[in-house]
């Protein structure tokens, strides 16, 4: 039989030790808490809550909630009965009453284009009603859009406390009364186009950044520590400097009357009349998000590529292989690791800028995160920006799965 | 002391400077050219007369910000200086307050009471006129591409072949539909009765073809500064805008450029005064000097833009050359109003009952046109 250890105060030692375990842990968890505490309230409850809201529409049901539930039991074949149509006054009236009919005026409009108007133009002559004849045809003689089915369709859908329609209008649908799912008119469509848009240049500027980023970070990781330094400090420089100082910049040196412009002017290559169009175009967009983007893409290169040693290329050669041949077979595959984290931070960023191409790139520089601004912004439509944001917060989450699918997480290498 | 009397003092000590300091006014208009000319024209004036201060606050217009300041329940402004459109938008959503405008607006130096006072009656009941400005283009007389022969007509500016060169637009649909018809042959009156009537898609089809054209493009402005800029800088051949700021440009500046006045669209500008606002009783002292016969007068000496009351033209004319200023000393401001005879020889009046009816559909159009060019 062995016998208990115990320490010097008496005690266990598999309990002191566990004991000292044990507060060890809780230090350390007490110093991560502020961090902890501050990601799950500023982060993971407000994407939380984000997520809730492209699909939440409560608050529109608790102005109309009596409408909605005598409208559960009309199918929407023929125009509404009397029940409907009186409650939906009463309720109406109150609305005006308490000043929200705006509010329902702007909800129903997402449902269905020239609500604002007839919501308005009911709640001004709302009063002139004859609360004793018959509604539906008051409402009608009010305004004659009362007389198109589809409106009152569109109040039973629009009253929903819960839906998934802003999911399809993210991608130009929108679903019909009967349930059947068709894109919008073609003059109104905008988002699939933006969708196409912003990953083109997400993957278009990625690609940029790898061509310029790869020889500059191998010059880094050759050169002699001096230069080398010196170097980097260049290629950190943009990161020094704030975002809307290096845009601005950008226009000053692309616009028509620009720096780059007079030069090539003053030195001949192209005539004062057809001065290039550096801005307000893709070019515009590419060039200057290419340029704020490209330390992402050097920091992981270089600190790949630094790790390799220079005898690997020089025992190739010695072998026999050009320095071509050489270089794809032993240098290159050896700096997977960093390309991939290049191009997954890149693409990442790139996916969700605005303000510069929104400065820089004119009307081809809307990207769908401008829509989402101008969903939050302008239109006030916030369940559809939700709805657009958490469509991008899922296709970044895709790809950093791919990612760690084909590279794996673990081979990341940030510098 | 014991240690709860030294906390309560301690906090009362940080309190008072607030507290002690005078009644403030947040006043928030378009920046540039035009908030100068309110800030010296009745800003000043006011604030040296009443000892509270007014500050003047930049925003780029509409209603978004003020909902969200209502929405969250920390409201800073007070005076917001807005499009018709938005005064009828705030009012139905109880954003702003409504006036008893009689009794809440003093009578003109003429006499007159505020409601006849007033040019035209105001849109909702929120609303208290504050100028009339118009939207028109200007071109740069200096720029290479225009050789001898000058745009002179709306038509002139959707021409490119004749004309070639880059447009800058304003970024909503706000005038460029307007102007659009007009360049299609839409009798300027008429403009409105057109829109309800497939108007829109005409408009854009009239828009997609200057702004595709090889020898057009657009692009887009969103602060009134910005047309001036991109004309003297040649970034663009011809840009609409609004008057005061081309004015601004040319005379203050002395700026190349010129305005042409066919076409233009006559508009309202308007003050409410948010409800629930941190001085609201403040505001309202304030506004009520802001829109007086002197005060609206007094904008019109820094900048041409017409006042809202009769009286204003009548303290203006009385005292001509009214307007001043260091770089371009005495001018005479009356030929310069967008609403001069020579001016409004053929001009469309804004519709801001349209607009606001329609603001959702136009939007999707316009984004969704702009976001396919």
């Amino acid at each position: 039989m062995t016998a208990e250890i115990r320490t010097s105060d008496g005690e266990l030692l598999s309990v002191k030790l566990k004991k000292v375990e044990r507060r060890r842990r809780t230090t350390a968890f007490l110093l991560a808490a502020p961090l902890l505490f501050f990601i799950v309230f500023a982060y993971v409850i407000p994407i939380f809550q984000m997520l809730g809201r492209s699909i939440d529409n409560a608050e529109m049901n608790s102005f109309l909630t009596e409408t909605h539930e005598v409208m559960q039991t009309w199918d929407g074949s023929e125009m509404p009965g009397e029940d409907v149509t009186s409650t939906f006054y009463y309720e109406l009236k109150t609305a005006v009453e308490n000043k929200y009919h705006g509010k329902i005026a702007t909800r129903l409009n997402y449902e269905k284009g020239g609500f604002t108007s007839l919501i308005k133009k009911t709640s001004r002559k709302l009063k002139n009603f004859d609360e004793n004849a018959n509604f539906l045809d008051q409402f009608i003689d009010v305004h004659k859009k009362w007389g198109d089915i589809e409106y009152w369709q569109a109040l039973k859908r629009g009253t929903d406390a819960y839906h998934f329609r802003k999911y399809l209008t993210t991608f130009d649908y929108e679903q019909k009364f009967d349930g059947s799912i068709e894109r919008i008119p073609e003059k109104l469509r905008i988002n699939v186009t933006l969708w196409l848009r912003t990953i083109f240049v997400a993957v278009g500027v990625t690609f940029c950044c790898f061509i310029l980023a790869y020889p500059i970070s191998h010059l880094l990781s050759v050169l002699p520590t001096r230069y080398s330094n010196l170097l980097m400090i260049c290629v950190l420089l943009p990161f020094w400097t704030s975002l809307l100082v290096r845009t601005s910049s950008w226009m000053v040196l692309l616009q028509k009357q620009g720096v780059l412009n007079d030069t090539l002017v003053s030195l001949g290559f192209v005539a004062d009349e057809s001065r290039l169009e550096l801005m307000y175009n893709m070019t515009g967009t590419f060039i200057a998000m290419t340029q704020i983007l490209l330390p992402f893409m050097v920091l992981p290169l270089y600190s790949v590529m630094k790790t390799i040693s220079p005898s690997l290329m020089r025992a190739a050669t010695s072998m026999g292989a050009t320095p071509f041949h050489a270089f794809r077979k032993i240098y290159f595959p050896l700096t997977y690791a960093g390309i991939s984290a290049g191009s997954i931070l890149v693409f990442v960023l790139a996916i969700g800028y605005y303000i510069t191409p929104a400065l820089v790139g004119g009307a081809k520089g809307i990207l769908i995160s401008n829509r989402i601004a101008y969903h939050m912004q302008q239109s006030l439509d916030w369940s559809l920006a939700t709805a657009m944001a958490t469509v991008l917060l899922i296709a970044v989450l895709v790809v950093y799965w791919l990612y760690n699918k084909i590279v794996g997480i673990d081979n990341m290498r940030l510098g | 002391m014991s240690r709860l009397t030294k906390l309560i003092s301690l906090a009362a000590l940080l309190v008072a400077p607030s507290m002690a300091t005078a009644a403030e006014v947040n006043v928030v208009s378009w920046g540039g050219a035009y908030t100068e000319s309110q800030k010296l024209g009745y800003g000043d004036p006011y604030q040296e007369m009443s000892g509270v201060q007014v500050n003047w606050i930049d925003y780029s217009g509409g209603l978004s910000e003020i909902k969200a300041q209502v929405e969250s329940g920390a409201i800073t402004w007070d005076i917001i200086d807005v499009y018709a459109r938005d005064t009828i938008i705030g009012c139905d959503e109880g954003l702003f307050v409504e006036f008893d405008f009689d009794n809440d607006f003093p009578a003109g130096v003429n006499g007159m009471k505020a409601s006849d006072d007033f040019f035209a009656p105001m849109p909702s009941d929120c609303a208290v006129g504050n100028i009339l400005y118009s939207w028109n283009y200007a071109y740069n007389t200096d720029n290479v591409n225009f050789d001898g022969s000058y745009p002179d007509s709306m038509e002139d500016f959707f021409n490119p072949s004749k004309y070639p060169g880059v447009r800058s637009i304003y970024s909503s649909a706000m005038s460029n539909l307007e102007f659009a018809l007009v360049a299609d042959g839409v009798p300027a009156s008429d403009v409105y009765d057109y829109m309800e009537d497939n108007g829109i898609d005409r408009a854009l089809d009239k828009l997609t073809e200057l702004c595709t054209h090889p020898d057009g493009g657009c692009i887009f402005w969103s602060a009134g500064a910005q047309p001036p800029e991109q004309l003297v800088s040649g970034e663009a051949l011809m840009a609409t805008g609004w008057n005061g700021r081309h004015f601004n440009a040319i005379v203050n500046e002395g700026s190349p450029m010129k305005m042409v006045w066919d076409g233009q669209i006559l508009d309202y500008e308007y003050f409410v005064l948010v409800k629930g606002g941190p001085n609201q009783e403040e505001a309202m002292k304030a506004l009520q000097y802001f829109t007086s016969s002197e005060g609206l007068a007094g904008s019109a000496k820094h900048i041409a833009y017409a006042p809202f009351r009769i009286s204003s033209l009548d303290v203006i004319m009385a005292d001509e050359p009214w307007f001043y200023s260091e770089q371009a000393g005495a001018v005479e401001i009356m030929p310069h109003m967008p609403t001069a005879p020579a001016n409004t020889e053929n001009y469309v009046l804004m519709n801001p009952e349209w607009y606001a009816d329609n603001n959702t559909e136009i939007n999707d159009a316009w984004e969704a046109w702009k976001a396919n060019l």
